[in-house]
């Protein structure tokens, strides 16, 4: 199994294990609808995905899930309070035009919102940098600036001032060193390569 | 729907009724309902003929239906030819038969002419046994859900058991909804396109002007005419300006443009036919005219008209409450009669209802006949949702 998938499968892992079995979950920015079937299969979920493209919606459709195709804020406007038990934005935050706007959003739809990203702050990635001066490309991230979409360097000290800015209650979190599979203990920012938030309000 | 004349090559020499894929040569029937049936508005008719096709064979737990609603100007005529020397198939030809998007190698699909309808169903211009005339407009109001329940009837007859989906476009997706709302425990998926809940002022606008074409010709005579004659030029009216309706600014351009016609009068400054889109909108009234019913072109827009899911003050919710089928539905972004947002509000209204629900929308410039396109997006769609399994559990594989 290439790498990249090796990871792909961790950060499901983690994610599976803090769902609650027969959950109501809504995933933004759902791609083709990897995640939400593994946690369809293993948590038993009641699962929707949003995605802005009709291909990858026809993809979950071919999977049996529910996906709508459409922006991910505009979508979650036209639910009431705490429809959904848990939103997830998985690998999707570093990507977003407001993501403070959709995370708050996610909070008031969602009892519990995950959040899942790429550590900009790892060691390598700051010796990147430094040494290389140019964009980050590995495994994970494999495409040159010009032909990837824009996005925030966000890192593990940026996001927790984010939540604390705004009030955000951490319930949980998972640090994971470079493996994206051995937790990371001590130092995150510096030695963590992925990072997931479990949010309340 | 649009009669394009234009599109439609000259016949091949080999004959095109046995492409690969194609149903082939098919022959409508009629269920004729010997029961009285009571319509939505209270007035009844002692029985009713629907004619109807199916292609594809009935499984042995008799549940492998698909049902196929037609549209506004649509038939039960859907897929397959009905002469060798027909010069088009039906309606959905492309979308259905063996191998296509809808398979007929693994579906039973039926589809019937609506209630009302002027195709060999009961309608206005069927005859009135008492009168030996046609009905007119003593044949009673129709609605969305009587032509609903019209079909259930002759799906009865056909010992049905359970329905793998309805699907329809346009009017055709109001009846797919209608279904499963009506019949939940009978119809697994609802695959509903171009639709809406309900019309918004525009297109019931359009409509009326349409009907007030049809009744300002002094043929109409307040419905009462025989079946050759009739109200010819309100119609072809009535069909030149919904035709507007179903296509776009940008394909009427793509397709027309500002062409003249060859045989335009050198003189720009009268009357007469100048523009190539004037010529098509004449074709397309004239060819309407020799097909349809003009009373029932009004009994039909003004079943669209009054269906409304949220009639009596019901949320979108509520209406959606009995539905127990997976649902999606699809828009298209170039449609302005009924809009993605119109589309795109049902998948969310049943999503907020609990329902399992999919919105998909296709980047198209052909305006609301867009579900008639031929797309493989939309195949490939279409036949990730028919053809999928359910959502038991299987082993994940990434």
């Amino acid at each position: 199994m290439p790498r990249t998938s090796e990871k792909r499968t961790v950060d499901m892992q983690v994610i599976g294990d803090w769902v609650e079995p027969g959950a109501r979950v809504l995933d933004l920015g759902c791609g083709q609808g990897a995640l939400l079937h593994y946690l369809v299969q293993s948590k038993q979920v009641s699962a929707v995905g949003v995605d802005l493209d009709f291909a990858k919606v026809t993809a979950c459709v071919r999977r049996g899930l529910c996906a709508h195709q459409g922006d991910m804020t505009r979508f979650m406007r036209d639910f009431p309070e705490k429809h959904f038990d848990r939103v997830i934005c998985s690998r999707t935050v570093q990507e977003l035009a407001d993501p403070a706007a959709v995370i708050l959003e996610a909070l008031r739809v969602g009892r519990a919102v995950t959040v899942g990203f790429v550590n900009h702050g790892f060691w390598k990635n700051r010796l990147n940098a430094l040494l290389q001066g140019s964009k980050i490309r590995n495994e994970v991230y494999t495409t040159e600036w010009f032909e990837s979409r824009p996005s925030n360097p966000v890192t593990v000290l940026d996001f927790e001032r984010f939540c604390g800015a705004k009030g955000i209650r951490i319930a949980r979190r998972a640090h994971l060193a470079g493996d994206w599979r051995t937790p990371c203990a001590a130092l995150p920012n510096l030695l963590a390569g992925y990072a997931l938030y479990d949010l309340a309000r | 729907m649009t009669d394009d004349q234009e599109n439609v090559t000259p016949a091949p020499e080999t004959a095109r009724h046995l492409a690969p894929g194609d149903v082939g040569l098919v022959t409508p029937r009629d269920f004729v309902h010997r029961e009285a049936f009571t319509f939505r508005s209270g007035q009844t008719l002692p029985g009713f003929t629907l004619r109807y096709e199916t292609y594809g064979g009935l499984n042995a737990a008799r549940d492998n239906v698909i049902v196929i609603c037609h549209a506004l100007s649509g038939d039960h005529h859907c897929a397959g030819w009905h002469t060798p020397q027909d010069r088009k198939p039906g309606w959905w030809n492309n979308l259905i038969g063996a191998g296509k998007a809808v398979d007929t190698r693994r579906f039973f699909v039926v589809c019937a002419n609506v209630l009302g309808g002027c195709q060999g169903s009961s309608g206005p211009s069927s005859l009135n046994a008492e009168t030996g005339r046609p009905h007119g407009t003593t044949f009673p109001f129709v609605t969305i859900r009587d032509m609903v329940r019209a079909q259930k009837l002759l799906l009865d007859h056909l010992g049905v058991t359970g329905v793998h989906a309805v699907v329809g476009g346009s009017m055709g997706g109001m009846q797919a909804l209608q279904f499963a709302i009506e019949y939940p425990r009978l119809v697994r998926r609802v695959l509903a396109m171009a639709t809406t809940g309900r019309e918004s002022a525009q297109a019931i606008a359009f409509n009326e002007v349409g009907r007030q074409a049809i009744m300002q010709d002094p043929a109409w005579n307040r419905g009462d005419y025989q079946r050759d004659g009739g109200p010819r030029v309100g119609l072809a009216i009535a069909r030149m300006m919904a035709h507007i309706t179903y296509v776009s600014d940008a394909s009427m351009d793509r397709k027309f443009g500002r062409r003249k016609k060859d045989t335009a009068a050198p003189e720009a400054y009268t009357f007469d036919l100048q523009f190539e889109v004037e010529s098509y909108l004449r074709h397309q009234g004239q060819s309407f005219i020799n097909r349809f019913d003009a009373n029932s072109y009004l009994y039909i827009t003004r079943a669209l008209d009054q269906f409304d899911l949220e009639e009596g003050g019901l949320t979108l919710e509520q209406a959606f409450a009995p539905v127990e089928a997976e649902t999606l539905v699809v828009g298209f972004t170039s449609d302005w009669l009924f809009p993605p947002a119109q589309n795109r509000r049902l998948a969310l209204a049943l999503l907020r209802a609990g329902k399992r629900a999919s919105y998909a929308e296709l980047a198209t410039d052909l305006g609301h006949d867009s579900f008639l396109l031929e797309s493989e997006d939309l195949y490939a769609l279409v036949r990730a949702f028919l053809e999928r399994e359910g959502t038991e559990p299987v082993n994940y594989e990434i």
